[in-house]
């Protein structure tokens, strides 16, 4: 009888959120195997990749940045402008590799000017990148009007649509696993990520411990500026072509799957196993919803109930917990207060 | 006269930490009664169950004859007690007269009557002869003013017991009279008053009784008249000076921080001292009187507007926290919690965040290092616990202040500054702290010790600094200070 | 005066009118009534969600869900109106929806306790894939209008469209509430200091709980101003208006950091932001910059905001020795 709590009270410590979504997208794979046969072809899991692809690139800093107290909702906007400009400063004629190139420099700007509106005027990051959202699509705007650039150069837009020669997989992931592994270490392994946690609990608490909270936090909204315009990159290719309108929506599903990934809005908490785990599961149920005949429109909904669903999973286990020790201890130290004994 | 509050044998304790062991008060109505007491007697904990914050353990608290046993503070508002803090916490956007009335606006239904509000609010500063305009938002307003909105709305409130919780702390000269005025009339009506202060010239003036409190319970209860401020300071010191500081003679050798001129606006004005290795040198002073801001403008954490700090000799960047540790300056925080622990984080990892450079290999932290250091300075500072992955909020406050102590020694440190070494820690860690800050000054250490409890400066401090309303009013060599001479120095009263 | 000049409205209003003759400069035509009307008319319905979106931020909370819920509210009346259904039954369904809507994110913020941004982010992209999903490629077009919306979007009153007097009819209503209602001042009290609000026995869930729906309802109901407005309905309608109005908002004086503002500001935020569109179209600037100046503006007003708000009271420990 005690042998059958323990074990229960064990796994519910190793069962950690990430583990849990892991778990899931394994159920979910077999789910789909079992509906149709098509969902674990090669062909299909290749799309799976190249329908993610982005949004993995641009999970990755977000990771950093949510832990470390902040949120970036101008990814999407900047991924936008990034392409616009590759698009535009190619069809100016300028060479496509170094279309490419301002592009990034243009996303990198995107991240210092978010970086610079939080961390060095104080502003709140939620506000700041509501404004630059809107600043930097319209800035897709102006540069293209209301048109996409169409032509780009074979190789590259072949590049965007075929694969590895011999596999299944789309060209971005020569950009994709090296990025993932690297954020994967530098969060878990190293000093950075380190900073990263303990600036996401206490900001306070950090600088007093010798952390250059804010200029280490401007470095991360720099990094997400520039790792949104390498996503860019990889959508321009992959639709081969640089529309004002790209990526709409995209800042949605990034932070939905990084959230669902088990990162704490609140900051401080995360690993990056959960979010490479919850951002193949979105990749996933589309792809099932898809094949069952869903429309496009359903991942909108399902990015939405995760994210709710994300979010309220630990605050009820929260209340439920709080609930159990109350019960216990009938006294009530009921608010707290900065003041010491 | 009338017994308002009795409170008899309160205990309470917050895990290792016995906050009240025995204390009694005893409220009339019509006086204003001064609670004394060092930081850590129980002060703020009796206050705070009072208010309806706390429950206490055992013991009683009487109100008017009855009972009175209330959680939240809305419970005890509704009771007749009103406690008004240091700092109020007013509602900046709206106005003082909503202050007041807030969540009980007057009116009409369910519509709200400006008009009523603001005449009421008006007629209750005009009582407390403060003229304060009704209508006007409360942001921007002066501690003083904030405070008197507060005691309008405990007045609105029909308090029968105002607490004062070192309500002069933050007030000039000419504000602390105008508050004087205000207790005065309000015992005239026959409020019963509790003032808490650390300001002894200040009880002396205005309170009619005084109650002493020392490690959580009342040493003496006494009417003003019959003593004076040596006797208080007696009760409220107590015990020995020379008890168990286990004080290892070191040899004082250079200079290693030399302060000058230090000033930031409203904070603190010309600061000048020096530090050498192998002194503990003692920053005592009333809470308040800038001590904090000082050190934390040298450690970089604040900026100050003026002045200049060397440390080894070269000037100090202002400004840079991360600047000051790499030299080899190390920062113990007044509040462990906020500023000095990561509290969900593990001890491991606290203990580490400040040497990750060190630990790293091309970039990689080294997990086997960092368990190794982490495990040698638990030993070193004798830290209990369960595990060393635990997070820090399991252990108690002893062992949380050695985990801040190990993660900075860690970073083998030229000087120590150190903001309330053993605020809220149970008397056996407490020795242990101190054991180490001797050793470590004995090994040539500097170290720059701020602390509220006199037997700790004095029996540690090589050299003594007393700070009062941002000026640095006082130095003592360890044979010249003096429980009174502090004292003295620290409240003016001269 | 003296009073009227430091109304927090004022500064916006003067801006207001800056940009207004800097339009005229351009375009003489807007001089006319019939330049004023377009004003108006153009941002009834930002007006109009600005006035529910204030009731939450100065909650010192956001809801980035009214554009789902506007649009989405839009093809359900058109839908039901074109079945044959009477305009009070439409109606309802929509201010239903919005409602629903926001008791949903009233519920996930007031008493579970979940930052509102995660929250209403969640329910727009929710309610925004279910309309799209519901919808598909249908559409309402203007002949399945029900014919009292889109009379009521030619007609004036006083010169002033319909729509707009529809909008400042509820601001007025709202504002009233915020202004004189013992639950509204719990509103302000709320976002000035949370905890406090708290501590002064304010029941802070119930009031986050029910200021969220009220701003559902609202978003629903301006479903048939949409409606109205545009004479049809897809499966985009609404789309990115979130923006527009919280930029409208914060311009207007209703701060992000909550406590203060009030929905008179949050009009005339939106009908600066609609000048603004007019006056860049007269100074010559492609139209294509409106985001931008939308995210600009905002920008602005947040960095504005805090700059001033840095008055704040810092520990004075050394007595000022000045005035004694």
């Amino acid at each position: 009888m005690i042998s059958v709590k323990n074990n229960l009270k064990q796994l519910n410590q190793n069962l950690t959120w990430d583990k849990g979504v892991g778990i899931l997208l394994v159920l979910t794979v077999i789910f789909g195997w079992v509906m149709t046969p098509d969902f674990a072809s090669t062909s299909n899991l290749g799309f799976v990749l190249q329908d993610i692809g982005e949004i993995l690139i641009i999970a990755l800093p977000m990771t950093f940045l949510i832990i470390a107290g902040e949120i970036d909702l101008s990814v999407a906007s900047t991924l936008s402008l990034a392409s616009s400009t590759m698009g535009y400063a190619y069809r100016s004629g300028l060479g496509f590799g170094i279309a490419v190139f301002i592009g990034i420099l243009v996303s990198i700007l995107c991240g210092a000017i978010n970086g610079f509106l939080v961390n060095y005027l104080g502003l709140q990051s939620l506000a700041v990148t509501i404004g630059t959202m809107g600043l930097f699509r319209g800035l897709c705007f102006v540069l293209l009007g209301n048109q996409p650039v169409n032509q780009l150069p074979d190789f590259w837009a072949n590049l965007g649509s075929e694969s590895i020669p011999h596999t299944f997989l789309p060209w971005s992931v020569v950009i994709i696993i090296p990025s993932v592994i690297i954020a994967w270490v530098v969060l878990h392994r190293t000093r950075v990520g380190r900073w990263t946690f303990v600036t996401g609990i206490s900001a306070e608490a950090a600088r007093f411990s010798g952390i250059p909270d804010k200029r280490f936090k401007f470095w991360l909204f720099v990094a997400t500026g520039f790792m949104s315009g390498v996503a860019a990159f990889v959508y321009t290719l992959r639709f081969a072509s640089a529309s004002p309108d790209s990526a709409t929506g995209y800042e949605l599903s990034v932070i939905a799957a990084v959230l669902f990934g088990g990162v704490s809005i609140a900051g401080g908490f995360g690993t990056m196993w959960g979010v490479l785990f919850s951002v193949l599961e979105l990749g996933a149920i589309r792809s099932v919803l898809q094949l069952i005949n869903f429309t496009a429109n359903a991942l909108q909904m399902v990015s939405g109930a995760l994210l709710l669903f994300s979010v309220a999973l630990p605050r009820v286990i929260e209340m439920l917990k709080t609930r159990r020790e109350a019960r216990v201890k009938p006294s009530v130290t009921s608010l707290t207060s900065s003041r010491s004994v | 006269m009338q017994e308002v509050l009795q409170i008899a044998g309160a205990a309470k304790r917050f895990g290792g930490v016995h906050a009240l062991i025995d204390a009694n008060l005893t409220l009339y109505a019509g006086e204003i009664h001064a609670l004394l007491g060092e930081n850590g007697a129980g002060k703020s904990t009796l206050l705070k169950s009072l208010a309806g914050v706390h429950q206490l353990d055992a013991g009683s608290i009487r109100l008017f004859g009855r009972d009175f046993n209330v959680s939240g503070t809305r419970g005890s508002q509704d009771q007749g007690i009103a406690v008004i803090y240091q700092e109020p916490s007013l509602f900046p956007d709206l106005t003082l007269a909503e202050n007041v009335f807030v969540g009980r606006q007057l009116g009409k239904g369910l519509k709200v009557d400006w008009r009523e509000m603001n005449r009421r609010a008006g007629e209750l500063f005009v009582r407390l002869g403060v003229p304060l305009d009704p209508s006007r938002r409360a942001r921007g307003l002066s501690i003083a003013d904030q405070q008197i909105v507060e005691i309008a709305k405990a007045l609105s409130l029909n308090a029968k017991v105002i607490v004062m919780d070192e309500p002069t702390a933050a007030l000039s000269g000419s504000e602390t009279e105008r508050l004087f005025g205000v207790a005065r009339s309000l015992r005239n009506e026959g409020a019963a008053l509790v003032f808490v202060s650390h300001r002894l010239d200040e009880v002396m003036e205005l309170c009619h009784r005084v109650t002493v409190l020392r490690d959580g319970a009342t040493v003496a209860t006494a009417a003003i008249s019959e003593v004076d401020i040596d006797q208080i300071v007696k009760w409220m010191v107590g015990r020995e000076v020379s008890e168990l500081f286990p004080k290892v003679a070191s040899n004082i050798g250079e200079t290693i921080l030399k302060v000058e001129g230090l000033s930031r606006e409203g904070q603190f004005d010309d600061i000048s001292f020096d530090v050498k290795s192998g002194e503990i040198v003692g920053v005592a002073g009333l809470v308040g009187s800038g001590r904090s801001e000082v050190v934390r403008a040298i450690f970089g954490v604040d900026k100050y507007d003026s002045g200049s700090v060397e440390f080894l000799g070269e000037k100090l960047k202002r400004n840079s926290p991360g600047e000051a540790m790499q030299r080899g300056i190390a920062f113990v925080p007044e509040d462990r919690r906020q500023q000095g622990l990561f509290m969900p984080i593990s001890i491991l990892k606290n203990i580490s965040i400040t040497m990750l450079k060190t630990l790293s290999n091309f970039g990689l932290v080294s997990r086997s290092q960092e368990l190794a250091e982490g495990e040698e300075w638990s030993r070193k500072l004798q830290i209990k616990f369960n595990s060393i992955n635990d997070s820090v909020d399991r252990l108690s406050g002893g062992n949380q202040q050695k985990v801040v102590l190990a993660k900075w020694l860690s970073t083998q440190p030229r000087l120590l500054i150190i903001d309330e070494p053993t605020r809220g820690i149970d008397v056996g860690t407490k020795s242990e702290v101190h054991r180490f800050i001797s050793e470590q000054a004995s090994r040539g250490l500097g170290i720059l010790m701020i602390s509220s409890e006199l037997p700790e400066v004095l029996g540690m401090a090589d050299k003594v600094l007393v700070m009062r309303e941002g000026r640095l009013v006082g130095r003592f060599s360890a044979k010249d200070a003096t429980p009174e001479n502090v004292i003295a120095a620290a409240s003016g009263a001269n | 005066m003296r009073k009227l000049i430091s109304i927090r409205e004022f500064p916006i209003f003067v801006v207001f009118v800056l940009f207004y003759l800097t339009a005229g400069l351009g375009n003489h035509q807007i001089f006319t009534t019939s330049g004023l009307h377009d004003i108006l008319f153009g941002s009834a319905i930002v007006a109009l969600l600005a006035v529910a979106e204030t009731l939450i931020i100065v909650m010192k909370h956001i809801d980035l869900s009214i554009g789902s819920v506007i649009g989405f509210s839009s093809y359900l009346i058109g839908k039901n109106a074109s079945e044959g259904h009477g305009l009070f039954f439409c109606m309802s369904i929509g201010v239903g929806l919005g409602l629903l809507v926001g008791a949903l994110n009233g519920l996930l913020v007031a008493y579970f306790r979940l930052p509102s941004l995660v929250v209403t982010l969640g329910t727009l992209y929710l309610v925004r894939g279910y309309f799209s999903q519901v919808v598909g490629g249908d559409f309402i077009n203007s002949g399945q209008v029900p014919k009292l919306l889109t009379s009521m979007a030619t007609h004036t009153f006083v010169k002033v469209p319909l729509l707009f007097i529809v909008s400042l009819i509820v601001a007025l209503i709202v504002g009233l509430y915020m202004r004189n209602m013992r639950s509204g001042r719990d509103l302000y009290a709320i976002g000035s200091n949370h905890s406090a609000a708290l501590l002064a026995g304010i029941n802070v869930a119930h009031r986050t709980f029910w200021a969220f729906t009220a701003a559902g309802g609202i978003a629903g109901f301006a479903g048939a101003v949409l409606l109205a407005r545009y004479g049809q309905a897809q499966a985009n309608s609404g789309l990115g208006i979130e923006l527009n109005v919280v930029a409208a908002c914060v311009v207007g004086g209703v701060a992000i950091a909550g406590g203060v503002g009030t929905v008179y500001g949050a009009i005339i935020g939106a009908i600066l932001l609609q000048t603004i569109v007019l006056a860049l179209g007269a100074l010559g600037v492609s139209q294509f910059w409106q985001g931008v100046v939308n995210g600009a503006l905002l920008i602005a007003a947040i960095s504005l905001d805090k700059i001033l708000s840095m008055r704040s009271v810092r520990t004075q420990i050394m007595r000022k020795v000045q005035h004694d």
